[in-house]
């Protein structure tokens, strides 16, 4: 047998509905790719999930968060990563809006004639016709769109919305409540309105509420069932890991709006109380219980996944995907959903202050009966990172949970190295089994 | 018939082992410098621990690796980390101790540990080797001074001079030009300490200090860094001359543990049989049982 054809059987049980999932993404890019000729717009947009409102005027769009991780999942991110460095963006940057800009000079470069044609994947996004950014907390995506306007000749029309910074410093504040927060619904719930009316001057068309609606009916229902099968994960062993949850991100996030989203959440929900009935797990030997604090390694999802259930170490749930993408659906009013999504986008997991997020995650750890903190410290993600030592300090001290920092970053590799990591977490791992030895 | 155990700890620039009898005493206990990963250096540190107890490794009850290296060596049972056994040695070293400072050639650590030697907490250098042994290393190379003079050497300067590049490569480069500007080799060494123990006091601040303190690995040989830490901490250091063997340390008690328990050692690899009696001259630096290795007790037990 030679080395290429021996196939390593893969420890981790992963569920078999995420593969739907693979088929809708791979889908959705293929229609981006060819959304020009089919004679559509295109934006280029950074930051929560606005796309209901370019769906409903029939705008193609690209999430550069959301290109950049498919970029790195596939190993392709190096050429955009080489083009934006080019350009002058150093390597400490995000590297989200690096890959997202340098795909646009492998895009831009690509409309210029006699200039070689990159036929790379980091060059197929197809120009945009507008730009928005939409970025909570973060000062590098606040400033993406402007980026991305300079880089296409400053002809391109830009909206940028501003979501205030959540702080709960008034009495009496808390997750989602308070004067301040109410404040920042309404000031957000206005920009939405006339992010709608700037759509509708780009196209010269008008907007259509009651297909928002529609949209968000579907969204809606696909975050309530997404929620009710995450809560199903309380159960031991847990029936999904960390890892599928961010792998059903896409979902939630930038794929269209529709009946097959509410399908695939329906279809894993279904296969998740199949397994809680028959005791399966998707880590087979469940000894530890773990919770992901951070951004998402984009091109490890799988060598991440494969490495915790080596350990017989279930990532049972995580801060960026159960505190964030409509985290709260229950808000969203159908036939007036502005003011529900606005709720939604401004308590996404960086935009409310340590307190806050402190107190969530601790419920969450306490929910799913959580032994220790894996705090990934994505290199180029200040705004993951910042309360990164507050959370795992006040987190541990509380409810006694053990913890390691590990480095790495969501899309640039080298950051990341496996080593250091092997050891911290062993080491986390080794604690556990000390602290259960002495109960 | 008595029974032995053997860490190792085979780190990324030295190799260290010890050996315990059932008593948890230390019967040996060596230290090999043979550069990055290289695994003769832990072959060597065994045939030496084994060479100065009298014993063969059929003697030996079960072996437990640890360190960077720790999955490279077939013939132990298990592997721990580096983490769990300094907390573990540094505890039979100090059983007061409750925080340990382990400064290695690749990384450095903060511990809090409990009364058993349990590991509480712990923090680590990261993104680089800013602070470890081979940062000194580098820096002792670019002033051309033995690594192991580096210590004392630092203690006749002190004027206030400031190292304040992190990364090994570019503090390199500052060391090179604060020579090109006369300043004086104890004086540079001296800001080099400083700023490993800024460094160090991140890492303390982090995991919060608890005190006693012990410092284990091999920077603990280095009396500059141990009082500049003193200083920074306004606390002294519980050192001891085996100090850096408190990981391979810990990992014999462990393995002592795994030997009570039953767990048997595994098949020996044919090439290793009988090592010890090669080595004519095993080149470490150890001993036998010093005095301040004796544990008279451990609370793990």
């Amino acid at each position: 047998m030679t080395a290429e054809t021996i196939v390593r059987t893969p420890t981790s049980n992963r569920l078999k509905t995420t593969s739907l999932n693979n088929k809708m993404v791979t889908e959705y890019w293929d229609d981006l790719f060819s959304a020009k000729e089919d004679g559509k717009l295109v934006c280029w947009f950074e930051g929560v999930s606005i796309n209901p409102l370019l769906q409903t005027m029939d705008i193609s769009w690209c999430h550069g968060e959301a290109w950049s991780a498919l970029l790195a999942a596939k190993k392709e991110e190096q050429p955009a990563l080489e083009a934006a460095e080019e350009r002058g963006y150093q390597r400490e940057l995000c590297s989200y809006a690096r890959t997202h800009l340098g795909s646009g000079v492998l895009t831009k470069n690509n409309q210029i004639p006699g200039t070689p044609n990159h036929t790379e994947m980091a060059g197929r996004a197809p120009a945009p016709d507008m730009i928005i950014s939409a970025y909570p907390y973060c000062s590098t995506g606040q400033q993406w769109d402007e980026m991305l306007y300079r880089l296409f000749g400053k002809k391109v029309p830009v909206f940028n919305i501003t979501l205030p910074y959540i702080w709960g410093n008034q009495k009496n504040d808390t997750y989602m409540h308070g004067e301040d927060f109410e404040d920042a619904v309404k000031f957000l719930t206005k920009q939405l309105r006339d992010c709608v009316t700037f759509l509708e001057e780009v196209t010269g068309k008008k907007f259509d509420y009651d297909r928002l609606g529609e949209i968000m009916q579907y969204t809606k229902k696909a975050s309530e069932l997404r929620l009710e099968a995450m809560d199903l994960c309380i159960a031991r062993p847990a029936p999904a890991t960390f890892f599928e949850w961010s792998l059903s991100i896409a979902p939630v996030n930038f794929l269209p709006s529709g009946p097959p989203i509410v399908d695939y959440f329906q279809k894993l929900k279904d296969e998740i109380a199949g397994r809680v009935d028959a005791g399966i797990g998707s880590v087979p030997k469940e000894k530890y219980r773990l919770f992901w604090d951070g951004i998402m390694n984009w091109g490890k999802l799988g060598w991440m996944a494969e490495k915790f259930a080596n350990y017989d170490a279930c990532m049972v749930a995580g801060r960026y995907t159960h505190m964030g993408f409509w985290q709260e659906p229950h808000l969203i009013d159908c036939k007036d959903p502005l003011e529900g999504m606005a709720r939604n986008y401004l308590v996404c997991p960086i935009n409310h202050s340590a307190p806050s997020m402190i107190d969530r995650i601790t419920a969450l750890c306490e929910k799913y009966e959580i032994d220790a903190l894996v705090m990934h410290v994505a290199r180029t993600c200040r705004a993951f990172s910042n309360p990164q030592y507050l959370i795992a300090q006040q987190v541990s001290k509380r409810i006694g949970t053990k913890v390691c920092m590990i480095e790495g970053d969501m899309i640039d590799p080298t950051f990341y190295k496996d080593e250091l990591v092997n050891s911290r977490v062993e080491a986390m791992l080794e604690a556990i089994d000390a602290k259960r030895s002495m109960i | 018939m008595n029974l032995y155990a053997l860490g190792v700890d085979f780190g990324s620039m030295t190799a260290k082992a010890v050996i315990v009898d059932q008593e948890k005493r230390v019967v040996a206990w060596s230290v090999i410098d043979k550069g990055v990963m290289i695994e003769d250096g832990a072959r060597e540190a065994i045939a030496d621990c084994l060479h100065q107890a009298g014993l063969t490794f059929e003697q030996v009850a079960a072996t437990i690796s640890t360190g960077y290296g720790r999955r490279k060596l077939d013939m132990a049972q298990r592997t721990i980390t580096e983490i769990t056994c300094h907390a573990r040695g540094a505890n039979a070293m100090f059983p007061d101790c409750r925080m340990v400072i382990d400064i290695g050639g690749q990384d450095s650590k903060v511990i809090a540990v409990d009364d058993a030697g349990h590991v509480q907490e712990f923090a680590m250098n990261d993104r680089c080797a800013a602070g470890t042994g081979q940062f000194m290393g580098v820096l002792a190379r670019a002033l051309d001074v033995p690594l192991q003079d580096i210590g004392d050497l630092s203690l006749k300067g002190g004027h206030d001079i400031t190292i304040s590049a992190m990364c090994a490569t570019f503090a390199e480069t500052e060391v090179v030009s604060l020579r090109a500007q006369g300043t004086s080799t104890p004086d540079i060494l001296a800001a080099i300490n400083e700023s490993v123990a800024k460094r160090t006091m991140g890492l303390v601040r982090r995991v919060g200090k608890r005190t006693p303190i012990a410092m284990t690995g091999g920077v603990a040989r280095n009396i500059g860094v141990v009082r500049a830490l003193e200083t920074q901490l306004g606390e002294p250091l519980l050192i001891s001359d085996a100090s850096q063997t408190a990981g391979a340390l810990g990992a014999a008690l462990f393995a002592l543990d795994d030997a009570r328990r039953g767990i048997k050692a595994e098949p020996l690899q044919p090439d290793f049989r009988g090592e010890a009696d090669r080595f004519v001259e095993p080149g470490g630096k150890g001993g036998c049982k010093p005095a301040s290795l004796l544990i008279p007790s451990d609370p793990v037990a």
